[in-house]
């Protein structure tokens, strides 16, 4: 199976592809082309141990909510995205777009701390709009939709209850 | 000695708690909010009772739904941990009534010493230094300058009626005190409308240090040494050090005895911790008293090879401090980190959450006190303390090594937690050195970040291949798991089918 692996770190970006040809219980595997002297086993759930041309890694992967992958190699952290061809892109955004002008209501009471966005930007489905901290925890409220700021109503510093609409997306 | 102690507290206090009462045979009682029913403490205990929801003020600072688990089940003491109730002298008073021994001071001493207003009164009383100054109004500028050389410069001038930085100057020498006088009283009248100013002696860059007490029923008060709790982001001790590097056994004698004269004062009893700022020519202040166990007392066990908890059990049922103070010499060092869920890259916000995985450090020289475990939701309702890593070893180079090695070893995925800035801060030259303040670490937090040191060569290959095979063995094991369901039907099920054609009516 090959599939298409976007690293990001603190060093930068980077896509690699790799495939991964089952030999019994392990993997032959084939980066960018080249078959490279690697084994791979997940020891625990969620902790990979790789050993590189005799170099001992392991690595913590945590999936994370936008659905990329954390991954943790001792005080270095990586965020992946993992392409299958296998699977229907249009999944890649997680749910369905939504249609239509979108009221953006604050999920819950809280103070507004970061605006992100003026009217009439363009923004992205998932892209972050407004902060809004409740219970001493930061939640950023995301675009429902690919489409325009039309109105901002949320100004920062303001409180809020559950419900209130905070901007319009067009 | 007790037969049952009811620990009013949660997380890795009472989970430390509970293992001293195994450890001393004593039956235990845990008490729970509805959030913690999943809680280490809870499945350690011999019984656990829910008094209350997640909201701390409607379970565990209830004294008297605490008081009724206690009647219930028929506990004879209660230990309050840290934190919650463990400082209300209500808790010992309600403790008292019921006929309960409360495993800590009696209220009387908590109000005396545990107040910062009395605490220092006292300290005056029993001659142990404060913070050297005039609390009251100086109409006189030249009594007050007589009074400021008899402190020693720097010294720093506040506005009585005084706030948020205003009438406040700091006098470097003699030759600068009548100017900042007059700027000092005009800017207050100014400001609040009162010219009047008070002075105390201005310490640059203090440490804080804190000494740990025991004190028996029968009189006898000990001193077991002290800790360096310097090392703090916005007055949060977060790293905690046994012994300082700077303290001498002089100086540590010095200031053991002025912790015991004030816990005589106090009429103190079981363990108790006194607080000082310590200058740059190693002159302590007295600051306060903490009427409890502390957070950070493993680091005191590790250099004593006492336990704290079981001592004070001992001590609450009765029993005579077992040594005397000459017999009580740190041995190597030890040192303490905070490990909690917040983020440091976002401010350290909290970051509750489920821990997917976690591997905890072991080997040499390594104590993990521990509130969590793999699976386990942290609820976002409490301080977010996840647990404290200790390391010690022969020399304070040996320790720094340990804990490294051991916050390597550690890992918790699903949640974010702080221990990228211990690995800062442990890699820092003036830590390094034991040179640091109070104020240090907020300095080194306001610094921009030290390039990162590149990882080694193939971590990015090796990572792109865990996420590669993290992602093949989810989708063939969906794909599985499909199958297996589908394949084989639930004998059950097909069991019970023969049956009923068999049956003939």
């Amino acid at each position: 199976m090959k599939l298409e692996v976007h690293l990001e770190g603190v060093s930068g970006a980077q896509t690699r592809v790799v495939e991964l040809q089952r030999e019994g219980e392990r993997y032959q595997i084939i980066l960018d082309g080249q078959p490279v002297n690697a084994d791979a086993i997940e020891i625990a759930p969620n902790t990979i141990s790789v050993i590189l041309d005799g170099q001992s890694f392991v690595i913590h992967a945590t999936p994370s909510l936008d659905g990329k992958l954390k991954l943790q190699c001792g005080p270095h952290e990586f965020s992946a995205e993992i392409i299958d061809p296998r699977v229907w892109r249009g999944r890649k955004q997680g749910a369905l777009e939504a249609e239509g002008r979108q009221q953006i209501v604050a999920p819950m009471p809280g103070k507004v701390i970061r605006v992100l966005v003026v009217a009439g930007d363009s923004v992205e489905a998932g892209q972050g709009l407004i902060v809004v901290e409740a219970m001493k925890m930061q939640n950023e409220i995301k675009s429902p939709k690919n489409g325009k700021v039309e109105r901002v109503l949320a100004k920062e510093g303001q409180s809020v209850n559950a419900g209130d609409v905070l901007a319009w997306i067009e | 000695m007790f037969k049952k102690i009811l620990i009013a507290n949660r997380g890795e206090i009472a989970v430390r708690i509970l293992r001293a009462c195994r450890e001393l045979g004593i039956k235990n009682v845990a008490v729970f909010s509805e959030v913690d029913r999943t809680a280490p403490h809870v499945r350690l205990a011999d019984e656990a009772y829910c008094i209350g929801p997640a909201a701390s003020r409607e379970s565990y600072l209830r004294i008297d739904k605490l008081m009724d688990v206690a009647r219930r089940t028929g506990c004879d003491a209660l230990h309050p941990g840290y934190g919650f109730l463990a400082e209300n002298p209500a808790l010992p008073r309600a403790c008292s009534d019921e006929g309960i021994t409360f495993i800590g001071p009696s209220a009387e001493a908590m109000e005396l010493m545990g107040s910062k207003t009395s605490g220092k009164q006292l300290a005056r009383r029993a001659e142990v230094p404060t913070v050297p100054g005039i609390d009251e109004a100086i109409e006189n500028p030249e009594e007050a300058q007589s009074l400021a050389r008899s402190m020693g410069y720097p010294i720093l001038l506040k506005a009585i009626a005084g706030g948020g930085g205003k009438g406040m100057r700091v006098v470097p020498t003699e030759a600068e005190f009548a100017s900042a006088w007059r700027d000092a009283a005009s800017e207050a009248l100014n400001a609040f409308g009162d010219p009047r100013v008070f002075l105390e002696k201005y310490l640059i860059g203090p440490r804080h240090i804190e000494v740990q007490i025991f004190a028996d029923a029968h009189g006898r008060v000990v001193s077991l040494g002290e800790r360096e709790c310097s090392i703090q982001r916005r007055h949060q001790k977060v790293v905690e050090e046994a012994p300082s590097p700077v303290v001498t056994p002089e100086l540590r004698k010095k200031m053991g005895d002025a912790a015991v004269r004030l816990a005589r004062a106090g009429g103190y009893t079981n363990a108790g911790t006194v607080e000082f700022l310590v200058d740059a020519d190693l002159n302590f202040y007295f600051l306060e008293v903490n009427a409890r166990l502390q957070v950070e007392h493993p680091v005191t066990e590790q250099v004593t090879g006492l336990d704290l908890v079981k001592l004070q059990i001992a001590i609450a049922a009765g029993h005579r401090l077992p040594f005397a103070w000459e017999a009580i010499t740190p041995r190597g060092n030890a040192m303490e980190v905070r490990l909690y869920a917040e983020d440091p890259d976002n401010n350290f916000f909290p970051s509750p959450g489920k821990i997917l995985s976690r591997h905890a450090p072991t080997g040499p020289g390594i104590r993990l006190d521990e509130g969590v475990y793999e699976g386990y939701t942290v609820p976002l309702e409490y301080d977010p303390l996840l647990s404290k890593l200790i390391a010690w070893g022969n020399s304070r180079e040996e320790t720094i090594a340990r804990l490294r090695r051991a916050l390597d070893e550690y890992t918790i995925t699903g949640i974010r937690t702080n221990v990228s800035l211990f690995r800062r801060i442990l890699t820092e030259p003036e830590f390094l050195h034991g040179e640091f303040h109070t104020k240090w670490l907020d300095e080194l937090l306001a610094r921009p970040k030290p390039p990162v040191t590149p990882p080694r060569p193939g971590t990015e290959e090796a990572s792109v291949i865990a996420a590669a095979l993290w992602h093949t063995a989810r989708a063939s094991s969906a794909a599985n798991t499909n199958r297996t369901t589908s394949a084989e039907p639930s004998r059950w099920k097909s069991e019970g089918r023969h049956q009923q054609l068999d049956r003939t009516p």
